[in-house]
């Protein structure tokens, strides 16, 4: 709770900072906020107490779990306002607004770690979604951020009209909004109400649409491709993780349990197959960078659902979850950076060539995220993924065999990437200079990509 | 007469259902087919409303306040998400002089 207030704190206070025209003053106090959450949750989880003991909410509590979602949205939400920074000293208007907006969509994200009732659920979407409309079209002058605001919001929006759908059918069978009570309600029960199946059928597609799997998943490459790079990693990054153990909560809490669980599972499996042959087959003819990070990402989005349908490992407080996302997000805040670096107006993939040439550093750091997104073994993406379909392997042996397959395929264009970037250009470039915090900021997202495997034992 | 036995039997809770159901499906159905994106605004207000409806049925059904509740929360969130939707419109209407969203294609490869 102190962290969720300290980042909304900070969030005001830098969008009220904007009044002094000074950039670095706004991304000053909202790195200095994000940094004090930071340490708060550390200490918080370290002594299992909070700082401000009075400060409670019973729609929110701040467990392990949440604790650790909250620390790795944080982490994360810092390193993407490190990477926007350069944008801001060259068009320093709007600083204010941007920065506030991602501060008080951070909120948002940690209020959906820690919800315990369907009020805070709803509340805690809507403040992580409504800013990331407005970031989505943040770059005015571009036609093209505009149409991707637009897309965002309408799918967005339909999203939600869905879920409160689903939300008042299960309101309608169960006549509550706690998660615990609406487990106990079920459990009662002693044959599934046809209500209850519906609810539970349009919950879980407003959850497919908001995480950008297949069927649901045509916005995510035009939204992707369209909003300014620092926003298209904060929704690949922040906004899935908070979207993903928030549905994983609802879901292993509410509707986890025998006959409901085989009912929605059966969809499910279908989804993720669609899902992972959908992302990888589009991403291979993609000659645009970011669309393919679009399509990358619903692949990703595909394996991990396969936590929802591993028996094992199905319940909030696992670990995998948060290690897949957290491990995703460093390689995406990697890959993000370097494309910000480039800056190629055009963003195609070509226009990587001759990187190891323009800048070593660069050219090392894309490589690496790149390598850790494929799941190639010295990084921790290949430790995520491990743990992962191991955990699935279990419940539904076959499944993981697909996903295998499918990683297999993703190989073949990560690589395309990699060899582009050490390929030399045809003619001499320019060579890149970084300022020293994007620089700091591609040595922590580095040394997580390299090293966070290393954090994997202490988890179990 | 129809009506008067409607209110002979009394509005029972499945006519809500059925009627927020109705009003939900024209919404998506809205959503899905018009092209005129201020009409499509309208429609997500529409599933909105519905879902409204259906909570306060419920929640007179069950005798508690929590479901009539929500529908506040609903509505606050309804009308921040309606001012950010005109806004980003009204960009874009400044590009193409017009809100029909076959226009809005240039994201495409």
């Amino acid at each position: 709770m102190d962290a969720l207030l300290i980042v909304f704190a900070s969030g005001l206070i830098s969008l009220f900072a904007a009044f002094a025209k000074k950039p670095w003053l706004v991304v000053g106090s909202a790195m200095a906020g994000l940094l004090a959450a930071i340490i708060v949750i550390i200490g918080q989880l370290q002594t299992g107490k909070a700082f401000f003991d009075f400060l409670t909410y019973e729609g929110l509590a701040f467990d392990q779990g949440a604790l650790l979602f909250s620390l790795a949205i944080c982490v994360l939400s810092l390193l993407i306002i490190g990477i926007g920074y350069e944008r801001f000293k060259e068009n320093p208007e709007h600083t204010g607004e941007y920065i506030g907006l991602l501060m008080f969509s951070a909120t948002g994200a940690m209020i959906m770690t820690a919800y315990t009732d369907m009020f805070m659920f709803f509340l805690g979407l809507e403040i992580l979604s409504i800013p990331i409309y407005v970031m989505a079209g943040s770059n005015k002058a571009d036609v093209r951020s505009s149409e991707a605001s637009l897309k965002y919001f309408l799918t967005g929006s339909f999203a939600t009209g869905i879920f409160l759908f689903g939300l008042a059918w299960v309101y309608g069978a169960t006549g509550t909004f706690k998660l615990i009570e609406i487990q106990m309600k079920i459990q009662e029960m002693e044959t599934l109400s046809p209500i209850l199946m519906i609810g539970v059928l349009l919950i879980m597609a407003s959850f497919i649409f908001k995480v950008g799997a297949a069927p649901f998943h045509f916005w995510s490459p035009d939204v992707y491709d369209g909003a300014p790079p620092a926003v298209t990693g904060f929704m690949a990054s922040v906004v899935k993780m908070a979207a993903f153990y928030a549905f994983l909560k609802m879901f292993s809490v509410c509707f986890g349990l025998g006959e409901l669980m085989d009912f929605w599972n059966g969809a499910l499996v279908v989804m993720i197959i669609i899902t992972l042959f959908v992302g990888n087959l589009s991403a291979l003819r993609q000659v645009k960078f970011k669309r393919l990070l679009a399509y990358s990402s619903i692949t990703h989005v595909g394996y991990t659902l396969l936590l929802f349908v591993s028996q094992l490992d199905f319940n909030y407080s696992s670990p995998i979850l948060w290690f897949y996302m957290f491990s995703y997000g460093f390689s995406i805040v990697g890959i993000i950076a370097v494309a910000i670096a480039v800056n190629d107006s055009e963003d195609r993939i070509d226009g990587l060539k001759g990187l190891g040439k323009r800048n070593p550093f660069l050219a090392i750091v894309g490589i690496v995220s790149l390598l850790s997104l494929a799941g190639i073994p010295p990084t921790s993406g290949f430790f995520a993924k491990y743990v992962l379909f191991s955990s699935a392997w279990a419940s539904a042996s076959w499944l993981v065999i697909i996903a295998l397959i499918n990683s297999g395929i993703s190989i073949y264009y990560y690589l395309k990437v990699i060899v582009t970037i050490a390929s030399p250009a045809e003619q001499e470039q320019e060579k890149i200079k970084l300022s020293p915090l994007t620089i700091a900021v591609m040595l922590v997202a580095l040394v997580g990509t390299l090293g966070f495997s290393f954090i994997l034992p202490l988890l179990y | 007469m129809l009506l008067a036995t409607l209110f002979e039997s009394g509005v029972k809770i499945e006519h809500y259902m059925v009627l927020a159901t109705a009003l939900f499906v024209i919404g998506v159905f809205g959503v899905l087919y018009r092209k005129n994106a201020i009409i499509l605004l309208m429609c997500i207000e529409l599933m909105l409303n519905a879902v409204n409806l259906l909570l306060v049925a419920f929640s007179t059904y069950f005798g508690q306040a929590d479901g009539q509740l929500f529908v506040f929360f609903i509505m606050v969130v309804a009308a921040a998400e309606a001012t950010v939707g005109l806004s980003i419109l009204v960009l874009l209407y400044r590009n193409t002089r017009s809100t029909d969203i076959r226009l809005f294609n240039k994201l495409k490869n």
